[in-house]
């Protein structure tokens, strides 16, 4: 029963953090309600006895992704005069929530049809570090490997489109 | 060791990309260079894939790897067509930089490790795999579209794609959650399991579905999902916007096609679904291809047209037995058309690409009568006139169309198919019926126009490959 409480907490939660992160005009506003959406996802992931992702997911997208974008915006210096000024955004949101909504519908039918289940805890150290690297390593090698090429992608990509470019004859 | 080979292609061009990486370290390494040692690669992964040939379905490592790559004849076509692209949009980029400088080494890596996604998306039975090599694919394209970062017009393009790119990836990932909710795998052989006890669709697989194949409508820029293609392919430069039209195409249908294929069930659920898409992407296409003046925005929406004769394809294609040799087909005749009149774009568009719509190519065959005759024949063949490539595609689609009982969907195909005559035949009226105005001169000694005419050959070897086998 508390579980339950707790989960549609951290959900609420969630859900409007990432309201906020699409209706706040200013980016400091709009990360800071980010980070609400990721620590409450954390939340979710330890209902669900997955204590790995759920470090990561503080350590490394509540702490230091966020921190990187909070700095960025610090860096910019943005004031309320340097934003754009977004006429008929509120159209737009109606119209997005128009689309939205047969998908939502769809949606909820899917859920629904989910057998109901009795909710109980995972023992055998379900989640923890050695469990989820011994699958990582055995089951799922595969994508775990070719992460590596996407990560290279980035990181050319970033030096490419950001860094200083030597033109070469 | 078949494992091994079958994977092979794979590991050269890694090989490929990782070594040019590492070479554009180096100052004294020319853009010339590079780009020979790309087609290098290309060209050595093409004939070891076409001498590996395939046997029978394999799966490759299935110990090591959990049974998610499988290699297939369908998948070595498909990975035949992505390096012949690899190699020809080297080609047109080689000649392209020669006029517009700002090509850096990175330029070549970037596009290798993208064919590595794409053949990784080709090879993959797997959700999560196909999910990293979708994003391998797309992180490269998008820095390829935005590789001039001076152009406005670019900056433009890399970020729509990017944005609406990043969309279709969480519609994928919601996707593949819910498939793995509904059947406690993400292999393509265990949803394939489940469907055969289940017999039918559950909704959690079919709300899976749905948005797995929303993502991948995103990226074939198939109706309603097409938008974004327009001013992407216009922003890019034009020997990446042959490459997105052709190879990305390719490695998107492929993966399409084998989760469709994965079940007959799954299959039979979503026919109806398709049909109503390809109709729509057919004519919404054509559409938007008669207004448009500008060529690369013209073939962009050319494109999407295609895509829809591609979707005819998926809606005939026998599950039971795939094969996918419609398709292959179809995507090789598209790939060297497309190909082609981006190649002869790079070195005809002149600098920062000021040839861009159809009355600058007024009088074309006056001045250069064989590059405008080269342009013709790759026209005629994506529009579908016999004998070449285009018509044996679109023959053999609209063929498996009735053969498998769609005859309203072949006949709505012919239709769209003749009314995209107006577009391609346009420009041939453009370059053959005026006076020359430009001079069109060519500067340095394109390799392009070499690729050109290789194309050319190409065109009339794949239509007339099944008439003499």
């Amino acid at each position: 029963m508390f579980a339950e409480v707790l989960f549609i907490a951290f959900a609420a939660l969630s859900i409007l953090g990432a309201i906020g992160l699409i209706l706040f005009r200013h980016p400091m506003k709009g990360a800071m309600s980010l980070i609400v959406t990721m620590i409450s996802l954390a939340g979710l992931y330890a209902l669900l006895s997955a204590e790995l992702i759920f470090v990561l997911q503080l350590i490394v997208y509540a702490g230091a992704i966020m921190s990187l974008i909070i700095f960025i915006i610090m860096f910019l210096n943005i004031q309320d005069n340097d934003l754009p000024i977004e006429e008929g955004r509120y159209l737009y949101l109606a119209g997005g929530i128009a689309v939205i909504i047969p998908i939502a519908c769809f949606m909820i039918k899917v859920v629904k049809s989910i057998p109901a289940h009795q909710a109980t805890i995972v023992g055998n150290g379900f989640g923890g570090v050695k469990e989820v690297g011994l699958v990582l390593f055995q089951d799922w090698l595969l994508p775990f490997e070719i992460v590596s090429l996407l990560l290279l992608v980035a990181l050319i990509g970033a030096v490419v489109l950001a860094g200083k470019r030597r033109l070469l004859k | 060791m078949h494992d091994f080979l079958s994977l092979l292609p794979l590991v050269i061009i890694t090989t490929g990309a990782i070594l040019l990486m590492l070479l554009s370290a180096f100052e004294s390494t020319k853009v010339e260079i590079a780009s020979y040692i790309s087609m290098g690669f290309y060209g050595v992964a093409f004939f070891v894939q076409l001498l590996i040939g395939c046997g029978p379905e394999t799966t490759i490592f299935s110990e090591t790897f959990n049974g998610m790559l499988v290699a297939n004849n369908f998948s070595m076509a498909a990975c035949l067509v992505i390096l012949g692209c690899g190699f020809f949009t080297a080609i047109s980029s080689h000649s392209y930089f020669k006029v517009n400088r700002f090509c850096t080494l990175e330029y070549y890596s970037i596009m290798m490790f993208s064919v590595c996604g794409m053949m990784l998306l080709t090879l993959t039975h797997e959700l999560i795999s196909a999910f990293i090599a979708i994003e391998i694919m797309s992180l490269a394209i998008y820095i390829l579209v935005g590789y001039e970062r001076k152009n406005v017009k670019a900056t433009e393009a890399i970020l729509k794609y990017l944005i609406l790119g990043a969309f279709a990836g969480a519609f994928y990932t919601m996707g593949a959650a819910l498939i793995y909710g509904g059947v406690g795998s993400t292999k393509f052989v265990e949803i394939a399991a489940t469907l055969n006890i289940d017999k039918t669709i559950s909704p959690l697989l079919l709300g899976g579905g749905f948005f797995i194949i929303v993502a991948l409508l995103f990226k074939i820029a198939a109706f309603p999902f097409h938008s974004w293609v327009i001013d992407v392919y216009d922003g890019a430069s034009a020997p990446i916007t042959g490459f997105m039209a052709t190879a990305l195409k390719t490695a998107a249908f492929a993966l399409f096609a084998n989760f469709l294929a994965l079940h007959t069930t799954m299959h039979d659920g979503w026919v109806t679904f398709l049909f109503y898409l390809a109709v729509f992407t057919m004519f919404g296409g054509n559409l938007i291809a008669i207004g448009q003046d500008n060529i690369k925005r013209m073939l962009a929406a050319s494109g999407i047209v295609h895509s829809g004769y591609l979707l005819i394809a998926l809606v005939a294609m026998n599950a039971e037995q795939f094969s996918g040799s419609v398709i292959a087909y179809y995507l090789a005749a598209y790939a060297i058309g497309t190909l082609g009149i981006f190649a002869s774009l790079s070195y005809l568009g002149g600098e920062g690409e000021k040839r861009a719509n159809f009355a600058d190519f007024k009088g074309l065959a006056k001045v250069h009568p064989y590059s405008a005759a080269a342009i013709t024949v790759f026209l005629l063949s994506m529009a579908g006139i016999p004998p070449t490539a285009g018509f044996m595609g679109k023959f053999y689609v609209i063929t498996s169309a009735f053969s498998a009982g769609h005859i309203a969907l072949a006949v709505l195909g012919i239709i769209s198919s003749i009314l995209s005559m107006w577009y391609y035949l346009r420009l041939i009226v453009n370059m053959y019926f005026h006076e020359a105005t430009d001079t069109f001169e060519v500067q340095g000694r394109p390799l392009a126009t070499a690729g050109t005419f290789v194309l050319v050959f190409f065109v009339f070897a794949i239509a007339l490959y099944p008439v003499v086998v």
